[in-house]
């Protein structure tokens, strides 16, 4: 095969092939080929010790071979006229290796290596596999077996991925062949190590949107209806020496002056002080994140702090309490006050109350998601894969994570009182609690845009330490700060789309991009751990956003079945009964797990958003219309009254 | 016997409690011969709140003080509690729904005496007879005809009037195959697969007993079946027994088909579970669910305890065997256990919506649960007596049906676009075939049917299913035909909890119902063209 042919350079054919190229293995014919033809093995198997020889009856089938005629015909015959690349990614190397598929066995086929990603074709006849593996995902690079070691396959490279696979090659063992792949992939998919820049750096993308202007701090917190009386915005933090984590810009009460905050700060860990999150729009509790104090075990107090508590309390007149939620078991933060931190002791804070929420730290969800791992990959467990699973605690995990969101929003939306919430730094389990009550509360974050939002500002903008939690180019694949806090997150999220299949406006796929590029350095938005550092690498001028591929491409990532429901609160059920494995996500790879085929599904859902959206335009017209004829303004549909929050607590 | 005997007392208030959702009821109780009334009185807004005795699958009564509280487990897994003023009448209204709900008697259940408005009698009697089937046979093969052999039931209690056979056997043939097969269950055609032109046979175990009896014609008529799908043709006996079972059977005078007699069948054993296990196994699922006490943590363990969705991914492996074999290996395939009345029948219908775009029509369904179920003899009124709750002893009690569903289900998540009806249809089959105000379920046979005219004193379930009104309900918007076999992946990992029917009772309303009348807007929204503009705004749930 010619290689110059392959590295194709229009970047226009390019572009369009990268798109297809990154679906084919999740969604396209090459999949479904595979997919099929593994249970054509599947039943072989089966049957062949029944006696049939296996090689006949594959012939006979007619689903079969319509099949093969689509990927003889079908898309990637084109694709072997041309390896994806992206504006900016550069070819390094290509080499003839044999992939050994965990599902399929061994396969021929030659790997292309690029700053950017690891494509492998097939160039076996019978095969349409295509690996298509952005560089950001590889967590770590060994090699297996060395030159004298004996077996079929057993001298190559075992990579392990951080998005729930491995990938293994086998190389000729003669002239240590593997040697520059192990090098160029150790220095391309580590960049940090070896003083070169993040893909998304280089990468020269161009899209007809703009990711990074759809969070504007200002222009969401104005949304919320801010500030007003009682909340300010305060710029003290402007070049970030209030709290270097923090983003510039903060909404804190009025009566609180900048003064205050500094004294506060002295008294919360990394100076992570209580700020808005999130205010109701007609009860006015709000929702406010910050970090452990800094009780000790000495059991420090801070008249500011405790001061400051009472003035959060106070800017709504009907509450009597504070509710603090402490996202972590009691014992953790008991234990904390040896480090220095703690909680709020009742006696310093009189006007509160403190909840525990039990959920783990970070560590513990590592470990949890790695037992997933070893259950679902390369092998599923079948003997006992409930109890197996049950065993992992992901789901309880899940659980107690949307348990914890459930009672913050439950508190919030019933006017009751306003919260308070932290854990030990405030910017893990607090991020997933603050965002998860904002989605139940605020039907705003459920739309595509929205979503994004929250993600910019509980997450991004307020220092979840993307950079540590993921390991971008970085090679030390066993560093304790990496946790999939993001990816729990992600997953809570997918189990209440479950639970309301209406009432988000993305699908799936916007939750598996996001996910994808979490880890892929393609584009800039997950990169580093605050907001002061991506501003001192200037990554919104020098990276493209996420936001910039789905938002010019948002048809791809819509919910047929949305339907927008202003006001409506959503509380998913956090019973274990009614959560489930995200299958499609962790299990992805097993070409055994597949559902249906996913073409006649997409495009059904295309032809209903059409349909869809057909319908909103008419009902708008009609809207128009009857309002034209009513000019009365009490008829507007969208009164107080339609707030309707039930709470249903099966937990 | 008249139903006056059995009611002792005429009528007392109570407050019934519906679970966490629904609001209490008040008003007065009342007990008539199939039905527990509860009559709101006449300032109420709410109607008469009805519940068809047969539905009650256990009873439990309590007492204290002056009133009393009677739990009812339905069966289709509600649970209901009634607050009742009065010793006396709790304990005679408990004993009443006691003695009505297990009457045995088939002819003075409610279907016959049952009149819905808008229905007439006879009318959907008719729609789904094995001529019917045979006809479609007719048209792409000739090497099969339909016989009445079985004209008198005489041949065979269990099988329908006329039964699709090889055209090459004669009626006298059929009668002696029938001497050989348990029930007289000859093979017979289950479904005839176009493409290939082979098919998928069903029957009973062989008597071949201890000394290995043979029998020419059962051996003829095999052979025929392989002839007329194509010469050459290789055959597939799939056992649903393990083979030391069938092995075990020819103690007690059944068996299992010789190799050497029948030249050209390979005989298959894919153990399903049946009887009391399968039974025990549903119990078992319905206790973890309802158990809401228990700590949580244990749940998925739990569930794996149960075995349910093992005997799910079961089923549905076997069903993928057989379809495999004939829409695949182009070889016919003979499904049997031993009395061919359950697994048998999950086996053949599950591979045929598979392996058969129009199985999955709406039509298409009812008359694949017609053939392969109702008039193939699967026993529903020994197998459907009672459901999970009851604590009476059980006597030939087991899912078999529910499993069938269930499998229906799992290929309907997996496939969403390729089934023309949705859960919607699953859970009403379910409900009717344990206790219904329709015949179509009652009775065990056709012959015992014909005994008890339930096709011309009853109604039918299809006609009742088939009205305008229920459509919304039953049917999958999403559908568009499938002209492909559907394989299903039967990794436990992808296999579900059918939640809609083991938790309908249990989860709050979750948003499906409004979710599934969303869809249904967003498909059919020409029709709503001249609706109110509030329906995209809040909607609260009541």
């Amino acid at each position: 095969m010619c290689e110059t042919q392959a590295f194709f350079p229009g970047t226009g054919i390019c572009k369009e092939l990268e798109d297809r190229a990154l679906l084919l293995w999740l969604t396209q014919e090459g999949a479904e080929s595979l997919n099929r033809s593994f249970h054509v093995l599947e039943y072989c198997r089966v049957s062949s010790m029944a006696s049939a020889p296996t090689s006949k009856y594959n012939s006979h089938s007619l689903e079969n071979e319509s099949i093969k005629r689509t990927s003889r015909d079908g898309v990637n015959r084109d694709l072997s006229e041309a390896v994806p690349r992206l504006p900016g990614e550069t070819r390094i190397t290509d080499k003839e290796v044999i992939y050994i598929c965990p599902f399929n066995g061994p396969i021929k086929g030659r790997v292309y290596i690029t700053n950017y990603r690891l494509y492998l074709r097939s160039l076996e006849t019978d095969s349409a596999l295509i690996l298509d593996v952005p560089l950001g995902v590889i967590s770590r690079i060994e090699k297996m077996g060395g030159a004298t070691s004996r077996g079929e396959n057993s001298y190559g490279l075992d990579i392990t991925c951080k998005d729930m696979r491995n990938l293994r090659f086998a190389l000729k063992q003669e002239g240590h062949s593997r040697r520059d792949m192990f090098e160029i992939l150790t220095r391309y998919a580590f960049p940090l190590a070896h003083s070169l820049p993040i893909f998304a750096f280089l990468n020269e993308e161009k899209f007809n949107v703009d990711g990074w202007t759809v969070y504007n701090p200002v222009e969401e917190y104005r949304r919320q209806g801010l500030p007003n009386h009682h909340w300010r915005i305060t710029f003290i933090n402007k070049c970030y020496e209030l709290c270097d984590t923090y983003p510039a810009l903060l909404v804190v009460p009025y009566r609180a002056s900048d003064d205050d905050l500094r004294r506060v700060a002295t008294f919360r860990s990394r100076n992570r002080i209580p700020v808005l999150s999130w205010i109701h729009p007609e009860n006015k509790t709000v929702i406010v994140r910050c970090s452990q104090p800094l009780v000790g075990m000495s059991g420090k107090r801070n008249k500011d702090d405790e001061k400051y508590l009472d003035v959060i309390r106070e800017t709504n007149r009907q509450i009597s309490k504070l509710t603090i939620y402490d996202a972590r078991p009691n014992v953790n933060a008991v234990a904390n006050k040896a480090t220095g931190g703690g909680y709020e002791s009742d006696d310093a804070y009189h006007n509160a109350e403190l909840f525990f929420l039990d959920i783990h730290n970070i560590h513990v969800m590592r470990e949890s998601l790695k037992k997933v791992k070893d259950i679902v990959y390369p092998n599923v467990e079948e003997s006992h894969w409930l109890s197996s699973l049950e065993s992992t605690h992901w789901l309880e995990h899940i659980k107690l994570v949307l348990t914890g969101a459930i009672q913050v929003a439950d508190k919030v939306s019933s006017g009751k009182s306003s919260v308070l919430v932290h854990c030990s730094d405030g910017w893990d389990r607090t991020a997933q609690l603050t965002s998860l009550a904002m989605l139940m509360l605020d039907s705003f974050y459920r739309s595509i845009e929205g979503f994004e939002i929250l993600v910019q500002k509980e997450w991004i903008s307020f220092g979840h330490k993307f950079a540590s939690r993921i390991g971008h180019g970085d090679k030390n694949h066993a560093d304790a700060d990496r946790s999939p806090i993001f990816l729990q997150f992600i997953d809570c999220v997918w189990q209440m789309s479950k639970q309301f299949p209406t009432a988000f406006e993305f699908n799936e796929r916007f939750l598996i991009t996001i996910l994808d590029h979490l880890y892929s350095c393609r584009f800039g938005t997950f990169l580093y751990n605050c907001e002061s550092a991506r501003e001192k690498q200037k990554v919104t001028e020098r990276t493209i956003s996420l936001w910039s591929l789905i938002n010019s491409n948002k048809d791809k990532f819509k919910n047929p079945f949305y339907t927008k429901e202003i006001n409506r609160v959503l509380y998913p059920v956090a019973s274990m009964r009614h959560l489930e494995l995200w299958v499609n996500y962790y299990i992805r790879w097993n070409p055994r797990i597949k559902q249906q085929q996913p073409n006649p599904v997409e495009q059904r859902y295309v032809e209903l958003l059409a349909l869809r959206d057909e319908y909103i335009q008419r009902l708008e017209e009609l809207q128009l219309a009857s309002s034209a004829k009513l000019s009365d303004p009490s008829t507007s549909p969208s009164g107080p009254s339609q707030m309707m929050p039930h709470v249903h607590t099966h937990f | 016997m008249e139903f006056s005997e059995l009611i002792r007392t005429g009528r007392a208030q109570a407050k019934l409690l519906r679970g966490p959702e629904a609001p209490p009821l008040r008003g007065t109780l009342c007990v008539t011969g199939h039905h527990l009334l509860l009559s709101p009185g006449p300032q109420a807004t709410s109607d008469l709140w009805l519940l068809l005795l047969r539905r009650v699958d256990s009873i439990e009564k309590r007492v204290s003080g002056d009133s009393g509280t009677i739990t009812l487990r339905c069966k289709d897994l509600r649970v209901l509690q009634l607050d009742i003023e009065g010793v006396e009448a709790t304990l005679d209204i408990a004993r009443s729904i006691e003695a009505l709900s297990s009457l045995e008697s088939v002819i003075t259940s409610f279907p016959f005496f049952y009149r819905p408005k808008g229905l007439r009698l006879g009318d959907a009697w008719h729609f789904h007879p094995p001529e019917r089937y045979y006809k479609r046979v007719a048209r792409e093969t000739n090497a099969w005809r339909l016989s009445e052999v079985n004209e008198d039931f005489s041949l065979c209690p269990s099988y329908p009037r006329a039964v699709i056979v090889p055209r090459a056997v004669d009626d006298d043939a059929l009668a002696r195959c029938a001497r050989f097969r348990q029930g007289g269950r000859f093979p017979v055609l289950s479904y005839h697969h176009a493409p290939s032109g082979t098919v998928l046979l069903r029957s009973s175990q062989p008597l071949t007993g201890p000394q290995k009896r043979r029998c020419a014609e059962d051996e003829e008529l095999l052979r025929a079946a392989l002839a007329g799908a194509r010469p050459g043709a290789r055959g597939f006996i799939l056992d649903t027994r393990s083979a030391q079972a069938a092995k075990q059977a020819r103690v007690t005078g059944g068996g299992t088909e010789a190799k050497a007699a029948y030249p050209g069948w390979k005989r298959l054993h894919r153990p399903l579970e049946r009887g009391w296990p399968l039974q025990e196994s549903f119990v078992r699922l319905v206790e973890a669910c309802g158990d809401l006490e228990q700590s949580m943590d244990r749940w998925l363990s739990q569930l794996e305890a149960c075995h349910w969705l093992a005997h799910v991914k079961e089923a549905l492996s076997t069903a993928c065997l057989a379809a495999q074999g004939v829409g695949r290996e182009g070889a016919c395939v003979l499904v049997h256990g031993a009395e061919g009345t359950d697994s048998t029948l999950l086996v053949t219908s599950l591979a045929q919506l598979i392996l058969d775009p129009s199985s999955r029509t709406m039509a298409g369904f009812q008359e694949l649960v017609e053939r392969e179920w109702i008039q193939a003899g699967h026993p529903f009124q020994l197998r459907c007596a009672h459901s999970a709750f009851s604590h009476a002893r059980p006597k030939h009690e087991a899912p078999t049906f529910l499993l069938f569903l269930d499998c229906v289900w799992q290929l309907g998540r997996q496939f969403p676009l390729s089934l023309e009806f949705g859960e919607g249809l699953l859970l009403a089959l379910f409900e009717h075939a344990y206790a219904s105000p329709f015949g179509t379920f009652l009775c065990s046979s056709e012959k015992e049917r014909c005994l008890c005219e339930v096709r011309t004193r009853t109604h039918s379930l299809w006609s009742g299913l088939n009205q305008p009104k229920e459509q919304r309900k039953l049917r999958n918007p999403l559908y568009v035909p499938n002209p492909l076999a559907i394989w299903p992946s039967v990794e436990l990992q992808t296999l579900r909890l059918w939640q809609g029917l083991f938790l309908r009772w249990i989860r709050p309303p979750e948003p499906s119902e409004v979710a599934w009348e969303k869809v249904w807007q967003i498909v059919t929204d020409k029709k709503t063209e001249g609706c109110e503009p509030t329906v995209s705004a809040s909607e609260p749930r009541l």
